[in-house]
């Protein structure tokens, strides 16, 4: 045997046993949800025998008057409309930055960045006093209003104008066609993937963002699902593993089927250009 | 021979010159009014949801707080935090996952991509499947990890039974650190392994076919030509996971629910427990400033650089 199948023998090895540990806890989740909470005792890998499966979709589908619902409602209602208006709003930002020279450009644009790096465990507590004086509390504007400022998203933005070339807006400029239109009709259009691209990230990160609604929401009734699912108990406060189990599945599987069906729209961002 | 231009006299040169820059000016005067028209939706919320909250943080960790009542004390939350031992207590966790952690996955991230770039067809497949764990949420992934790791459901339970390890409890305290660290692990190495290949595909053939040419063997070629390449986006990786650490949250939240840890076994739950346990809010937010000059400092190296790759006026 030569070294050269010898290493790619090895490397083949070690990458399909990496696969088991990134695949591992999507199978266990998966079997485990057919398992009531004895049958999760007995530590086995396999699917549960008898499938409890439909009796834990009923009952965490009918857990508390179907607040499961509107758990999965809330979720999708912070994400699609606080991504569509954060990314909206970075847009028309980074649009500024791209096609105008003005006053004040480097400073604000460093502000923002700087603004970027402060942790959200930081803002959140201010956040919560200021919405507690504003009777903001246990609101859904309380989850929306900080998820339309998507700092991050202005920045990326920036970087997909830039592609953009000038003689694109210049030549639209000499037919005449004002700001707002070139933005609208040459701007949008060109940076589209790009705009998609911050949809998703942008909407997976609502949709998993647990400490703000955490902080900001008392009533189950207006948590979002990732909030939900960690509040759900038997009557007597004691946890309930496999509802708990089923109700982390259905809050997975959106974005599981979002990112194998929009693979190519989820490209990982990073700062360096 | 004289220059054309020096038949000009000067005053007609200033005048001209100063036509020039006042229509400068006006153009500069419009575009600065677009700019702000197209930034004021950013900037308002920016204002009402970043600036003012840090603000209103500054000004809280001025205060002394107990119940409804409030007063200026100055600097004493600060003091008081420097000699609250709890509190650098609790950056033990993100120090470990600082010195453990990053390094451990940033050279795993490395070695897969590198991996990644020898396999033509299954790339794909690889890559696809080390990217999940990052789409789903650090609460669900703590949900299942702590499952999968607690005594009374664990798969690994029958497994140490059978090694004679029967009496050996797995989800216990000193346990957590190597347990945060398979969760953390699972969670983020496949997307950095794709960060990082996805810089080392942008590394032109040429490259590596001239060392090969020259008789550098694979390993040569990585660690002499290919890695000093990715110095940058390593630092960059490093700097991020970095700030990830000094916040981590949600995993030992969860993992919290299954064995007992101490309300300061991260900076971020200590915060979270003071402010809303025990209702220190102005104590929690002088703690929240400190934890966000730390993350600053760290974040400076990336801020330079993404301001200087993006931000170029246009010629």
């Amino acid at each position: 045997m030569s070294r050269r199948t010898f290493w790619s023998i090895v490397v083949t090895v070690v990458l399909m046993g990496l696969c088991v540990y990134f695949i591992f806890p999507f199978y266990w989740l998966t079997m485990g949800i057919t398992k009531n909470v004895s049958q999760l005792y007995q530590k086995s890998l396999l699917p549960g025998v008898p499938s409890h499966l439909a009796e834990n979709v009923q009952r965490v589908f009918s857990y508390e008057n179907r607040t499961f619902f509107r758990w999965l409602g809330n979720s999708f209602l912070y994400a699609t409309v606080g991504a569509f208006t954060g990314v909206t709003i970075a847009s028309l930002a980074g649009f500024a930055f791209r096609r105008y020279d003005f006053i004040g450009k480097k400073a604000l644009f460093i502000v923002i960045l700087g603004c970027a790096m402060v942790p959200g465990y930081a803002t959140t507590l201010p956040i919560f006093i200021m919405f507690r004086n504003l009777g903001l509390i246990d609101t859904r504007l309380a989850v929306l209003l900080p998820s339309f400022v998507n700092v991050f998203g202005v920045y990326l933005m920036v970087a997909y104008w830039n592609q953009v070339p000038d003689e694109m807006f210049d030549a639209a400029e000499i037919d005449g066609a004002n700001d707002l239109l070139i933005y609208l009709r040459i701007g949008l259009p060109n940076v589209l993937p790009g705009f998609v691209t911050l949809f998703l990230l942008a909407f997976v990160g609502i949709w998993n963002n647990f400490f703000l609604p955490l902080v900001v929401l008392n009533s189950r009734s207006r948590m979002p699902l990732i909030l939900g699912i960690t509040t759900i108990t038997d009557p007597q406060g004691f946890p309930v593993y496999n509802l708990t189990l089923t109700a982390s599945f259905f809050t997975i599987l959106p974005l599981l089927v979002l990112f194998a069906t929009l693979q190519r729209y989820f490209k990982p961002q990073l700062y360096v250009g | 021979m004289a220059r054309i231009n020096t038949k000009v006299p000067w005053f007609r040169k200033m005048a001209w010159f100063g036509k020039k820059t006042t229509w400068m000016n006006k153009k500069k005067l419009i575009s600065t009014l677009k700019a702000y028209a197209f930034l004021a939706p950013f900037l308002v919320l920016f204002v009402g949801m970043v600036i003012y909250p840090i603000s209103l943080g500054v000004r809280l960790s001025l205060y002394g707080q107990r119940g409804a009542r409030m007063w200026y004390i100055g600097v004493e939350n600060y003091q008081r935090i420097f000699s609250d031992t709890r509190f650098w207590e609790s950056f033990k966790t993100p120090l470990f996952l600082l010195g453990v952690q990053v390094p451990l996955m940033l050279f795993l991230a490395t070695l897969i991509s590198l991996a990644y770039e020898t396999r033509k067809n299954s790339g794909v497949v690889y890559r696809f499947i080390y990217y999940l764990p990052y789409t789903i949420p650090g609460i669900v992934a703590g949900i299942v990890w702590s499952y999968i790791f607690s005594d009374s459901m664990s798969p690994l339970r029958p497994l140490l039974d059978l090694l004679g390890y029967s009496g050996t409890k797995i989800l216990t305290r000193p346990n957590v650190p190597p347990i945060l660290l398979v969760i953390i692990l699972w969670e983020f190495t496949g997307y950095t392994a794709f960060i990082v290949y996805s810089s080392l595909i942008s590394i032109p053939k040429e490259f590596s076919e001239a060392a090969q040419l020259d008789g550098a063997g694979f390993w040569q070629i990585a660690f002499k030509i290919k890695i000093p390449l990715l110095r940058d986006v390593l630092i960059t990786l490093f700097i991020f996971n970095a700030i990830g650490a000094m916040q981590v949250f949600n995993e030992p939240y969860m993992l919290g629910g299954l064995v007992v840890l101490p309300n300061n076994y991260t900076p971020a739950m200590y915060i979270y427990s003071s402010a809303f346990s025990q209702g220190r809010f102005t104590y929690a937010a002088a703690m929240g400033m400190i934890l966000a000059c730390i993350t600053f400092v760290i974040s400076l190296y990336v801020l330079r650089t993404a301001a200087r790759n993006v931000l170029r006026s246009r010629s």
